[in-house]
């Protein structure tokens, strides 16, 4: 029964000079031990002076790792060709040190110590993560909560916003007092306060095409908790191209996804959608509104992902989505696939770079140009009681919330049944929360004839820079 | 022991080092396989440079610290550089905003005879390059001069 057993160059002065080896054996186990009976010095180079293989050396049966087969007990039979292969590694970074626990987290971590799954190995692998959480929102809040109190080592958070009442609703990291304030700060205190074991690492600033990929470089995982479209396929291209998994979440009115993007051999982002909506159609929460409480559910789960990826149990949530409805109660899960044909992850790739996502998810097209006035316009035009009208095209309970007085409520929605109440010589100014909706009721009005004026920033602008006593929602 | 590069090549390796950053590049030195390779007189000339992706599974340290090859494209270019008289003869890799010299880990993954060569990148720009050799008891790295040189 004779064996070739070939070596890299590296080894081959170590025996004799020669490329193959002939032996005998049954198992690659014998054929080693053939190989190193004759030539003693090889013996020292691949073996731990405990007689183990060393972790650096791979051992390939024709063209399978053993380790795949049944290690050294692998059979071999005649003619075939047993490779040598070495695992060349290496690189800057010392070997960090092994985290060990002090008795404060004994005591801290003991619900996760006592399950095998976790257990003080598992305990340390949560604390030398590093994760990063895009966004200190609603699904930031107890994404980094949970993360800080399981032990998380290292936690990154993104955001530059500061913090608003209406955010009180949902964002449990922050309180009352902090409005006003920058997030970051009033997140990085309450996290502290949590767990003061956790290093919390403060990235104040927009995340770009510029400085994405350098900052993922540092982190293991991946949170992605946005708002936005052009932040996550930015979080998207970014986590494919740095090769980091992203636990991701997303909320709107009453439902929630869920998944695992990015993680190796699996589906990303793009997979799923490889557009993006036209802009405008899918409302934000700022604009279509959220439960509360929705962000606590969908990002507590983004949390168990994120520690199933770091301590490498169960099934983490690659190639499926999960669809919640809070209203039916029900969570859906949907089975993803790896799209060949990805632009990103596909076979044949054809984006390598970050690209400028506002554009793709086209928030660049110029908008027509709408004849608009301000807040203050609007109020020296009320006061000299100018001949027009004031059209309110909210929905009736954000009317119910807050109002312009003089206003007449027509909602957008049937604004094309109520063309009739209007008059084609009359002048309407036209207003809503924020801007956006007024200007698409402008544009219908002024293709059907009518003479209307957008009034830029809505009833928001008038609470902010004229009539505080207007609530604002 | 020498390591013997054209400028071209080391360019190259340098691209691949500025590229790569703030991750480590990593890939393999070509060459004639040459006499007394595990000598420490040897003088090894490299004659291709190949850029192999930087396969280090991200775990508690990330590309920005680690390197790593994958042992099936290991074996498939010696493999394909069998009977050509050329063989894999070391390896080059950088290290992003840290010297050019090896890490306790360099030294504990390094194998016999090879030259281990290092590219330092420093914001985004290469900086120094050394070359080393394990010693032979693999307790620690010898540093050898890089000699860089048009040769046909």
């Amino acid at each position: 029964m004779s064996v070739q057993i070939k070596l890299p160059t590296a080894l081959r002065p170590f025996a004799g000079q020669q490329e193959t080896v002939s032996v005998d054996g049954k198992t690659t186990g014998e054929v080693l031990d053939a190989l190193f009976a004759r030539h003693e010095s090889l013996k020292k180079q691949l073996l731990t002076p405990e007689g183990k293989m060393r972790n650096f050396v791979n051992v390939y049966v024709n063209e399978d790792d053993m380790r795949d087969l049944k290690g050294l007990n692998t059979p071999v039979k005649d003619g075939d060709t047993v490779l040598i292969v070495p695992a060349i590694a290496g690189g800057s970074g010392a070997e960090p040190a092994p985290a060990s626990l002090s008795k404060e987290e004994l005591q801290r971590y003991h619900r996760h110590l006592i399950m095998p799954e976790v257990g003080p190995e598992g305990q340390k692998k949560i604390k030398n993560a590093k994760v990063l959480c895009i966004g200190a929102g609603g699904l930031g809040a107890p994404l980094s909560l949970y993360l800080t109190a399981a032990g998380v080592g290292t936690l990154g958070l993104v955001d530059f916003d500061v913090v608003d009442a209406s955010n009180l609703q949902r964002q449990v990291i922050y309180t009352t007092d902090d409005v006003g304030t920058s997030k970051l700060t009033a997140a990085k205190k309450r996290l502290q306060a949590l767990n003061p074991n956790v290093n919390v690492v403060l990235h104040e600033e927009r995340l770009t095409s510029q400085n994405a990929l350098a900052l993922f470089a540092q982190y293991d995982v991946i949170a992605d908790g946005t708002d936005n479209f052009p932040t996550r396929y930015l979080v998207n291209d970014a986590c494919v191209l740095t090769g980091k998994p992203n636990a991701y979440g997303s909320i709107f009115r009453f439902e929630g996804q869920l998944s695992v993007f990015g993680a190796k051999d699996g589906p990303c982002y793009r997979c799923l959608y490889p557009e993006p909506p036209p802009p405008g159609l899918v409302p934000s929460c700022a604009e279509g509104g959220v439960l509360g409480v929705l962000p606590g559910a969908v990002g507590t789960m983004q949390a168990i992902e994120v520690l199933k990826l770091i301590l490498g149990i169960g099934e983490p949530l690659v190639g499926r989505l999960v669809l919640f409805d809070a209203l039916a109660m029900s969570w859906r899960t949907l089975k993803l696939k790896k799209n060949a044909n990805c632009p990103l992850c596909g076979t044949n790739p054809t984006i390598k770079a970050l690209i400028d996502y506002e554009q793709f998810c086209g928030l660049k097209e110029p908008a027509p140009a709408l004849p608009e006035i301000s807040v203050e316009e609007l109020k020296k035009r009320l006061d000299e009681r100018g001949a027009f009208d004031l059209i309110d095209v909210r929905e009736p309970h954000e009317y119910e919330i807050a109002r312009i007085q003089g206003s007449k409520l027509i909602p957008l929605g049937t604004l094309p049944q109520r063309l009739a109440e209007l008059d084609r010589s009359r002048e309407y100014l036209v207003h809503c929360k924020m801007g956006g909706r007024s200007a698409k009721a402008v544009k219908l009005l002024r293709e059907q004839g009518y003479k209307a004026t957008n009034i830029a920033g809505g009833i928001t602008a008038w609470s902010e820079r004229i009539d505080p006593s207007v609530p604002t929602y | 022991m020498t390591l013997v590069i054209n400028p071209r090549l080391k360019q190259q390796v340098e691209t691949a080092g500025t590229s790569a950053f703030p991750e480590e590049c990593c890939g393999f030195l070509i060459g004639a396989v040459p006499d007394g390779f595990e000598r420490l007189g040897r003088r090894v000339v490299v004659d291709e440079v190949r850029a192999l992706p930087n396969g280090w599974e991200a775990g508690a340290l990330t590309k920005t610290t680690r390197y790593q090859i994958d042992p099936k494209i290991f074996a498939k270019v010696e493999r394909e550089l069998e009977g050509t008289g050329k063989a894999i003869v070391g390896l080059y890799h950088s290290h992003p905003s840290v010297p050019a010299w090896p890490s306790p880990f360099d030294l504990e993954r390094a194998w016999p005879c090879y030259s281990y060569w290092i590219v330092c990148v420093r914001e985004g720009r290469a900086q120094e390059s050394r070359s080393w050799m394990r010693s032979e008891d693999g307790a620690s790295f010898l540093e050898e001069p890089v000699e860089v040189k048009d040769f046909v």
